[in-house]
């Protein structure tokens, strides 16, 4: 019967098994390897140059440069959809038919691309009938109209609003299923008790949404160290690398510049980055576990 | 009216007040929210000529469906959707496939380190695809597959089992293991329990995955970006971005194109909402 079990456990797994190694595991693993070696997407051959690529590194302004955009990228994409995903959950949670539908109205951007997303939004800061020029010239402050994505000061910024629009809506569905198991009781036990709604959101609310909330977090930060998208299609990492990030920069440095080496190389730093990402959240999740049991 | 009655009814009438505001505030809210969908949509109705003179963030002055025509024939919209659909509907089916079988196994034929397989499994959920773009550029170059949509198949197989093992397994840990063992009884091989007995319950977690991964694989960029050069194999996002060096100021022609890209998720997202939305918190507040 075990024995039986155990082969039926081996065929199951033989093929998915096959195809997560060989297309996820061992490229991560040789992805370690190339980050040693010179190689630059055509040759056959490549040298084992030890760690040059990853002293390179320390002296490219480039990469500094990226890390820099890649931490100012998580930090917003932290705090802008956290905020308001949290506001808009409290706002739409459980109040019938209408709220259904405006629910379903934040919702859709997550069921968009990113690509159709970040040409709408190429639209929103277009210089001359942009959305967000032409409201500046309506209230009168024309003198503040900018080619807002060709500004290496607000090109960052400009596309990090852009992702953060759908992020929102992804962590509102995440604070709305936390919603969910708050229990009524509490709330109505703290109205009775003379508290205002303010009061109950902010004493009892909130803080049993702390699993959620570490949820959004965690989610903001590794979706960060992802986006890609949105940078392609709106300043490839432009202008002048103001907008570059770390997956933008390993991009343009394996597959424009062909350094496959060094690009694997940002790679590796990005695969560690994650990790420890990783391992935080982890932690975390398991005290706050802890913390409810 | 007595005093008290009055008050009632003034309290009753600032309640209304409130309430037409809150809505008031809430309906800007999402208007304003929705604005950039609005403005594609409006876009795609307008000449280049249109919006040169009025924008694209006001009504067009007919309805005009020469953008779509354009789009549709010259712009390749056909050829690229039909490559969508021949990469999001095999990958889908094939990484659900896998995550049942793989969710199965873990769940209900455990064995010793099966847990740490599941870890192991599940920790690619977190990873940036980055990180073996290269490696993969070359095993598919190597394997004759770069420039085909085999190579985006099985990517999306592969990078979809995490997800679809995570929620397959969630779900068939909540099916009494009973009825397996009614089934074994019964004469039962674990093939035909797995495909006869435990699938059908778990209707609604393939509902989850199909809506989540046809989601995902359709609007996916990255890959294609990396393993397809040619024009004839390219899928819509990647058609999409590569219609604004074409067409860089037919504003009118791209939207369409971004229109005809976003149908498909669209309507998924309409008609099956409940589950795409189930499986983001399910995906999300597991793992």
């Amino acid at each position: 019967m075990a024995k039986q079990r155990r082969i039926w456990a081996a065929i199951f797994l033989a093929l998915p098994m096959f195809i997560y190694v060989s297309i996820v595991i061992l490229p991560l693993i040789s992805s370690f390897y190339y980050s040693f070696t010179d190689w630059n997407g055509f040759n056959a051959d490549f040298n084992l140059i030890g760690f040059k690529n990853y002293e390179k590194m320390f002296s490219d302004r480039l990469f500094a440069n990226a890390i820099g955009n890649t931490i100012i990228w998580t930090i917003a994409a932290v705090l802008l959809p956290t905020i308001g995903g949290l506001a808009l959950a409290l706002t739409l949670h459980g109040r019938g038919f209408f709220s259904r539908i405006y629910k379903s109205l934040f919702y859709l951007p997550i069921s968009l691309s990113l690509v159709v997303i970040g040409q709408v939004w190429i639209w929103i800061y277009q210089p001359d009938w942009g959305l967000i020029n032409i409201t500046l010239e309506g209230i009168g402050r024309g003198d503040l109209t900018q080619a807002w994505l060709a500004r290496p000061q607000y090109a960052l910024y400009a596309v990090i609003l852009a992702w953060t629009w759908q992020q929102t809506a992804l962590a509102m569905v995440i604070f709305l299923a936390g919603l969910t198991s708050v229990p009524p009781e509490l709330l109505e036990a703290a109205e009775i008790d003379g508290a205002s709604y303010w009061q109950v959101t902010r004493r009892v609310t909130i803080p049993l949404l702390a699993p959620a909330t570490v949820v959004v977090i965690a989610l903001g930060v590794i979706n960060s160290l992802k986006s890609f998208d949105v940078l392609y299609i709106m300043t490839r990492g432009g202008p002048f690398h103001s907008s570059d990030n770390l997956a933008m920069f390993m991009y343009n440095e394996s597959f424009q510049k062909y350094n496959m080496g060094y690009g694997s190389a940002i790679a590796i730093v990005l695969f560690l980055i994650t990790l420890v990402v990783i391992v935080v959240y982890f932690r975390l999740s398991t005290n706050l576990e802890h913390l409810y049991d | 009216m007595s005093a008290p009655q009055a008050a009632e009814a003034r309290a009753e009438r600032q309640r209304r007040v409130m309430v037409a505001l809150f809505y008031g505030v809430l309906t800007v809210i999402v208007l304003l929210y929705s604005l950039p969908s609005i403005g594609v949509l409006l876009a795609s109705f307008k000449s280049t000529a249109e919006i040169a003179q009025d924008g694209v963030w006001n009504l067009p002055r007919s309805l005009n469906f020469d953008n779509y025509v354009e789009a549709w024939v010259a712009g390749n919209a056909a050829t690229y959707i039909r490559n969508t659909f021949l990469v999001t509907v095999p990958a889908t089916l094939g990484s659900i496939a896998m995550g049942v079988l793989v969710g199965y196994t873990l769940s209900k034929l455990r064995f010793r380190g099966s847990d740490a397989l599941f870890v192991f499994i599940v920790a690619g959920l977190f990873f940036p695809p980055q990180i073996v773009l290269i490696p993969l550029f070359r095993l598919f170059n190597a394997l004759g597959l770069y420039d085909t949509l085999w190579a985006l198949i099985l990517i999306h197989i592969a990078f979809g089992i995490p997800i679809c093992t995570l929620i397959m397994k969630n779900f068939f840990a909540a099916v009494p293991t009973a009825i397996r063992e009614a089934a074994i009884i019964d004469g039962a091989s674990e093939w035909q329990i797995l495909l006869r007995v435990m699938l059908p319950l778990c209707l609604p977690a393939l509902a989850v995955l199909a809506t989540l991964q046809f989601t995902w694989i359709w609007n996916d960029f990255l890959w294609p970006v990396i393993m397809i050069r040619s024009n004839e194999m390219r899928t819509v996002m990647v058609g999409l971005s590569s219609l604004k060096g074409q067409y860089s100021v037919a504003y009118g022609v791209q939207s369409s194109m971004a229109v005809y890209a976003s149908i498909p998720t669209l309507l998924v997202f309409v008609f099956f909402q409940k589950y795409f939305i189930r499986g983001l918190t399910l995906g999300s507040v597991k793992g």
